[in-house]
């Protein structure tokens, strides 16, 4: 297998070494071992860095002969298992697809384009593009960390979504390599069918890469809608006292669609006292809820829009903290992960709800917290101006095996509460599998399973994501019994260990 | 000091705070030439993880030693930190416990008995450290002379090394220029300890931060200065806290008193049209806070075209030969040199400065090996070319 792999890869760029290997078989998330090994076999026979499209048909014809399941790695900055393989095979680290071409325009438009390869991470782009006077329209909010074909691949909102959409709208075409490895070109369906070269064969589409996670083709390259560096950026941080008022002001910031909202961010009176608690965030008041309002684009609409969020945020009893702290917060806008100071060895669960029921799901979700005396820690985005990815983090402890997997059953209980009030989770992955009914209805479930058939009919590519629970525990009848069952003793396990309020 | 056994809860602490993010992989540049992510900062701290908080002792392999000490030790990782770990610290912590486990890399066992036998990290006799001062004709270095009111500190590099002397002959004939009271310690300049702190060997630096301290307040000077950012960083950041208390003089990089010099005209820069861009160094930079100053004194030589690299002030990629890396690796610290010379040359200069000798050093390395047309001088050593010219 080494030699075949380093026929095609040379021997530098590929690797066999367990010491090598082991870091393959984790993200972001922690989860027990004994639970990983039970329902998974995720480390590599292998791991690959290719260079380019080529050296990874070579890669996936090789693996087809021998039916050797291909895991696709970016950032390894998810925490679905998304990257990992579930039954061992090869995995194509594509972190030395470096370099994106100069700024084009579009013939008749007014956008501007790069072609960018898929190993390259959202800041480096965006810092590279900044030196020729451009941006990234929006970006995942692990930018320093995630790739281009990375957050593609996953549901690809974040920063910036709010005027420019999911990642997925500000594709032009792609450049794939398909599970029979072929490489491929495929224009945006609106676009021009025809630049389709070899798709038909392939029977690979557009949208099959758009949010896979890796399962129906391996991105190599992507034709990226970019912007001009703003005339002018605004960072406005602005304090409520309540759930209600902070709900409402998100809600009319998505409804009046000004053209300068850049992004909004929640963060909740439990989240910014646990940055406090680290040293961060000092001019915020304790127990407020905060919302970082960032503006940007031409300088008079920037103007026109901060006279009117100031009235509004008045007439909704907020204040609006200095100028300074607002620009701060948005310096500091890769660095959630602070709170890790205080609440170590966190758990969460990440989910899309309308923006309309975000004060009902705090309310609720603060309600949920006493009753299991679990702190819950939110933060979110405005994505769309109807819609927010919100993420609720509570504390466990990795040290402890029996707290770690009785808390994951809260998990299921914040999901539970999105759902109800029209929320549905972010990403699939591979843990996420249980919750497949939740996020997509039985047709589209339908259709994704033929799409993954036409273009993957081998499932070599990612296999135990996206599509079909993988095990049986996973099936979400099983699952969510089982998870019922755990969260009963959850109370008692807390209450022996004397807190669910983390260290 | 700490026991080794508060060095490890300490480790086990930092440890639980990674969220294994990755935003540090991106920026680590060893990570960005040997690619594989167990040389990824995340994954040493996921390591260190297993060993100190989970007690998972088996995991302190030989490829776990060799990657804590593939680390030029530049901060950038700590910079970028989602988690805000306060990463530098860290790895000096799991260097210290690696030479508590006997796994320390075997030149750096070799460079802390040299230094422990001549007092500096050259094989030359520490009785030979103005031997530099030969080369100057027409300025006099007096070593401990009565009432100076300023010491330069010269640093081991700039002392010994052929390619290094230049900026301390620089930085001599810019104070001579000057009309400065200036003197050196000589032979009892002794390392300041940092290539000892950086293998994790800080008790040895105890000895050699008494001695120094000892010497310069026997000067009665009210400046020290030095031409080293390394020095520079020991001096300021960590002689207070291994003598625990303050020092009693004030400490400046060579840059930030030339610069002042030049804001009270008592030194004016000369002439020279060149391109100049300026790298900055780990230990001044990112470690130390001073970015503006060294700016300052190319900026101020009538004549030159100052032009910035991308990665510069906070986020500047390191030279490569920062935390004993060439002792460990010479290669790998090569490579991230010749990616930096590399980035110099893209942004149309001719010549890179530095405000470090052990930078200056590597980047000149690789500017040769790569036969770029950049040369690499001390940002001390370009004022005082703009003078000669």
């Amino acid at each position: 297998m080494e030699q075949a792999l380093q026929k095609i890869c040379g021997e530098k760029r590929t690797t066999t070494d367990p010491f090598e290997l082991a870091p393959y078989a984790k993200d972001v998330a922690y989860v027990p071992a004994i639970l990983v090994h039970l329902l998974t076999n995720p480390l590599p026979k292998a791991v690959v860095q290719p260079i380019s499209a080529e050296e990874i048909s070579s890669l996936i014809k090789w693996a087809k002969q021998g039916k050797i399941p291909v895991t696709v790695r970016g950032g390894g900055s998810t925490a679905y298992f998304n990257c990992i393989p579930m039954k061992s095979g090869l995995v194509i680290d594509t972190n030395r697809l470096q370099g994106f071409s100069e700024v084009e325009l579009d013939p008749g438009s007014p956008k501007k384009m790069v072609w960018v390869k898929a190993g390259m991470t959202w800041k480096d782009l965006d810092d590279g593009l900044r030196q020729q006077g451009c941006a990234v329209c929006s970006s995942p909010s692990s930018a320093p960390s995630a790739t281009i074909g990375g957050w593609v691949s996953m549901g690809g909102l974040g920063i910036g979504s709010v005027p420019y959409g999911s990642v997925h709208d500000q594709i032009m075409a792609l450049r794939v390599v398909t599970a029979t490895g072929e490489i491929v070109e495929l224009a945006r369906p609106d676009k021009s069918p025809a630049r389709n070269k070899g798709s038909e064969q392939a029977s690979l589409q557009f949208n099959d890469l758009m949010g896979t996670e890796g399962t129906r083709g391996i991105i190599t390259e992507i034709k990226l809608l970019v912007r001009d560096v703003p005339e002018k950026e605004k960072h406005l941080l602005a304090v409520f006292n309540n759930e209600t008022d902070t709900g409402a002001m998100m809600s009319w910031l998505g409804g009046e669609q000004f053209t300068s909202l850049y992004n909004v961010h929640f963060s909740s009176p439990e989240f910014i006292m646990a940055l406090q608690k680290a040293g961060y965030a000092q001019e915020i008041p304790p127990g407020k809820y905060s919302l970082e309002i960032d503006l940007e684009g031409k300088r008079d609409e920037v103007d026109q829009a901060i006279a009117l969020i100031i009235n509004y945020v008045k007439l909704q009893g907020g204040t609006l903290l200095p100028d300074e702290v607002g620009a701060e917060e948005w310096a500091d806008r890769f660095k959630s992960l602070r709170l890790e100071q205080t609440l170590p060895s966190l758990l969460a669960a990440e989910m899309t709800l309308p923006v309309s029921n975000f004060a009902a799901f705090y309310k609720r979700l603060s309600k949920l917290g006493q009753k299991t005396d679990t702190l819950c820690v939110t933060y979110a985005h405005l994505v769309s101006p109807g819609m927010a990815l919100v993420m609720v983090l509570y504390p466990s402890d990795e040290l402890n095996l029996i707290r770690y997997i009785v808390d994951l059953s809260f998990t299921c209980d914040l999901y539970k509460l999105g759902h109800s009030l029209g929320g549905k989770p972010y990403v699939i992955g591979f843990w996420n599998t249980p919750y497949l009914g939740k996020i997509y209805d039985k047709g589209e479930r339908e259709r994704r399973r033929r799409r993954k058939q036409a273009a993957d009919p081998q499932a070599l590519l990612n296999p135990g994501k996206g599509y079909n629970p993988p095990s049986i525990i996973l099936n979400s009848y099983v699952f969510g019994f089982g998870m019922i069952m755990i969260g009963l003793f959850r109370p008692l396990v807390l209450k022996l260990l004397k807190g669910g309020k983390g260290q | 000091m700490k026991t080794i056994e508060e060095l490890r809860e300490q480790i086990a602490k930092t440890s639980y705070i990674c969220g294994s993010c990755g935003s540090c992989r991106s920026v680590c540049p060893i990570y960005r030439e040997i690619g594989w992510e167990s040389s990824a900062p995340r994954r040493k701290i996921a390591l260190a993880k297993e060993v100190f908080l989970k007690k998972k002792e088996q995991q302190a392999t030989d490829q776990y030693a060799q990657r804590l000490q593939e680390c030029t030790l530049c901060g950038k990782c700590a910079e970028i930190c989602a988690a805000g770990i306060k990463t530098r610290e860290l790895w000096l912590n799991l260097r210290e416990d690696l030479r508590a486990r006997g796994m320390e890399h075997q030149n750096l066992t070799q460079m802390a008995l040299q230094v422990k036998t001549t007092h500096n990290i050259s094989t030359f006799p520490n009785e030979n450290r103005l031997d530099w001062v030969d080369d100057l004709d027409e300025v006099e270095v007096e070593a401990s002379k009565a009432g100076s009111e300023v010491a330069y500190f010269v640093g081991c590099v700039s002392s010994f090394y052929p390619m290094s002397v230049g900026i301390s002959q620089s930085i001599v004939s810019l104070l001579d220029r000057a009309k400065v009271n200036y003197t050196v310690l000589g032979s009892e300049e002794w390392c300041c300890g940092f290539p000892l702190i950086a293998a994790g060997n800080s008790q040895q630096v105890t000895e050699l931060a008494k001695h120094n301290l000892e010497k310069v307040r026997s000067l009665g000077v009210k400046t020290l200065i030095t031409g080293c950012a390394s020095c520079y960083h020991t001096w300021t950041h960590e002689y207070p806290t291994i003598l625990g208390g303050g020092l009693g003089f004030e400490v400046l990089h060579a840059a930030q008193y030339l610069a002042g010099l030049i804001r009270t005209r008592q030194l004016e820069p000369g002439n020279l049209e060149e391109t100049v861009t300026y790298h900055d160094p780990c230990d001044l930079g990112r470690n130390s806070g001073i970015y503006d100053e060294p700016r300052e004194l190319i900026q101020a030589m009538v004549g030159v075209n100052f032009v910035e690299m991308p990665h510069r002030r906070e986020m500047a990629d390191c030279c490569g030969g920062g935390g004993n890396l060439a002792a460990v690796d010479k290669d790998l610290s090569q490579a991230i040199a010749v990616h930096r010379v590399r980035e110099a040359v893209a942004t149309g200069a001719t010549i890179l400065t530095s405000a470090c000798q052990q930078c200056v050093q590597t980047l000149q390395m690789a500017a040769r090996q790569e036969k770029l047309p950049l040369e690499v001088l001390d940002v001390t050593e370009l004022l005082w070319r703009s003078l000669e010219e």
